[in-house]
């Protein structure tokens, strides 16, 4: 990789058509191939099907297409980049937002077979799909830390503990929100009430905003200076993983509200736990040394919480639009 | 002066008291002044009341589930009682923890992942009110395990 379009480019560029070869780049590249591949345009692939989602057997078949092989992947130039490239403020920047990643991922593996119970049979195989989605992602982040970091540990949870003083104590709002939705669903799985406002706080937030949004910060950085090939090409493959379970979550909500209009107040309600809390941060995080600066990162959110909403046909209750206003940057994803 | 033992009246009156006080500066430390503010701001108009049980008391102390219960009006603690397994239970949020992990909580484990990984759990109450002020939950659990006590050992199981 060489170095490329600063980090943040895209923010001003605004939403645009990819080409016929970007996407078949996207669909189609192998492990190996997904290092040339650009964060920008898997991000905009994210939105390209919103419109028109996608079934969940199509979903399906495409998770059989492009699911990879996490212990392909090579750190040995990671760890050289880690240790003699980047500057301590970089790492330390880095960390700080990765460490979000590295348990918001072991979140959304643990907390979604209780959400298969009440869907579809259809919906059960994306579902089934996308929890060893998660499970390889909670795998790549455990290397990553391991062989890249330097983060020893027994056991997959010794490595969690290690990283754990790197995220932030607002991380409890979105990912303990998630964790006692789930013990709902999992007292009464059949309530689609509450598995709405689960749906919510699991793919249109988690998914669909913090974790975009905050991938990109790391994975930008990546590209742009030509570091940490394999983080890049995991979290890029990653990300192309996120393009279906966005899809699948933003098609469970869409059919849930079409089928029952009075659903929309669910996710309203939801969303109004949730952005109640977003405007609070218990620590300075300094984007500055990957390349950004906090108002870039909170715009960003907004850019891809509007764009689900409006591509997938939900609008916002006044008092919610009030609440965006005072929106913080969240450092962790799934 | 002997520990007061978990779970008694006693450690409920220094629970009351510790919550007043509120977290300590070394707690403090390291997190942002807007995070406190917050905290503050919603400990100043907090009307509600928890119920945080413990399913399974070590006999030496009592018959469970038994529930320390704080109500919480007009910036402080207005009660804080253990409710027994035989009284009558009314709080706006009923919690349910293991002794184990309760003793977890008093020797250092983090409040945070106490409900992040579900160690305790809503049992009733609007799950989305509770979670508009998580913070100020997560902060207070963490104050009252802090508050010294005497644990029994575990035995083995």
């Amino acid at each position: 990789m060489t170095e490329r379009k600063s980090p943040t480019a895209v923010l001003h560029e605004g939403p645009r058509a990819l080409t016929d070869e970007q996407v078949i780049q996207i669909e189609e590249s192998d492990l190996q191939a997904v290092l040339d591949v650009d964060i920008d345009d898997v991000i905009e692939y994210v939105h390209k099907d919103l419109k028109s989602l996608p079934d969940f057997i199509t979903l399906y078949r495409k998770y059989l297409k492009q699911r990879w092989d996490v212990y392909e992947l090579d750190f040995t130039q990671d760890k050289i980049d880690w240790t003699e490239k980047m500057s301590a403020d970089e790492r330390e920047s880095f960390i700080a937002i990765s460490s979000g990643f590295h348990h918001g991922e072991r979140q959304v593996e643990i907390e979604l077979p209780v959400f298969m119970i009440g869907a579809s049979e259809e919906e059960k195989l994306h579902i089934a799909a996308q929890i060893e989605d998660e499970a390889r992602h909670t795998v790549f982040f455990d290397r990553f830390y391991r062989e890249v970091v330097g983060m020893p540990g027994d056991d997959i949870m010794a490595v969690l503990d290690a990283s754990f003083p790197w995220v932030s104590e607002t991380f409890v709002g979105p990912f303990g929100l998630l964790a006692y939705q789930a013990d709902e669903l999992r007292r009464n799985p059949y309530d689609e009430r509450a598995r709405v406002r689960y749906g919510t706080t699991y793919f249109l937030w988690i998914e669909g905003v913090l974790a975009l949004s905050v991938m990109k910060v790391t994975l930008s950085y990546a590209r742009w200076r030509g570091f940490l090939p394999a983080y890049y090409t995991g979290f890029t493959a990653t990300c192309r993983d996120e393009s279906r379970h966005v899809q699948g979550g933003m098609k469970y909500l869409q059919d849930a509200v079409r089928k029952d209009p009075t659903m929309i107040n669910e996710i309203h309600d939801t969303l109004r736990t949730i952005l109640s809390l977003a405007g609070v941060a218990s620590r300075r995080i300094y984007f500055e040394p990957l390349g950004w600066t906090e108002d870039e990162v909170t715009m960003l959110f907004f850019q891809q919480l509007r764009r689900k909403l409006n591509d997938v046909g939900i609008n916002l209750a006044p008092d919610i639009e009030q609440m965006l206003q005072f929106v913080q940057p969240q450092l962790a994803g799934g | 002066m002997s520990e007061a033992k978990f779970f008694s009246q006693e450690w409920a009156d220094a629970v009351r008291d510790a919550l007043i006080a509120g977290p300590s500066e070394d707690a403090k430390a390291g997190k942002l002044q807007e995070y406190w503010d917050f905290f503050e701001l919603i400990k100043s108009m907090y009307p509600a009341s928890w119920a945080l049980g413990c399913r399974d008391l070590p006999p030496e102390i009592g018959k469970g589930p038994a529930y320390l219960r704080v109500q919480w009006a007009g910036g402080t603690v207005a009660d804080c009682e253990i409710i027994g397994p035989d009284d009558p239970l009314d709080a706006t949020y009923v919690l349910g923890m293991d002794y184990a992990d309760w003793k977890a909580l008093h020797d250092g484990y983090d409040a945070q992942r106490t409900v992040m990984y579900r160690k305790i759990l809503l049992e009733e109450g609007s799950l989305l009110e509770f979670f508009k002020t998580i913070y100020f939950f997560v902060e207070s659990l963490a104050v009252i395990g802090a508050v010294p006590a005497h644990y029994p050992e575990l035995a083995v199981r």
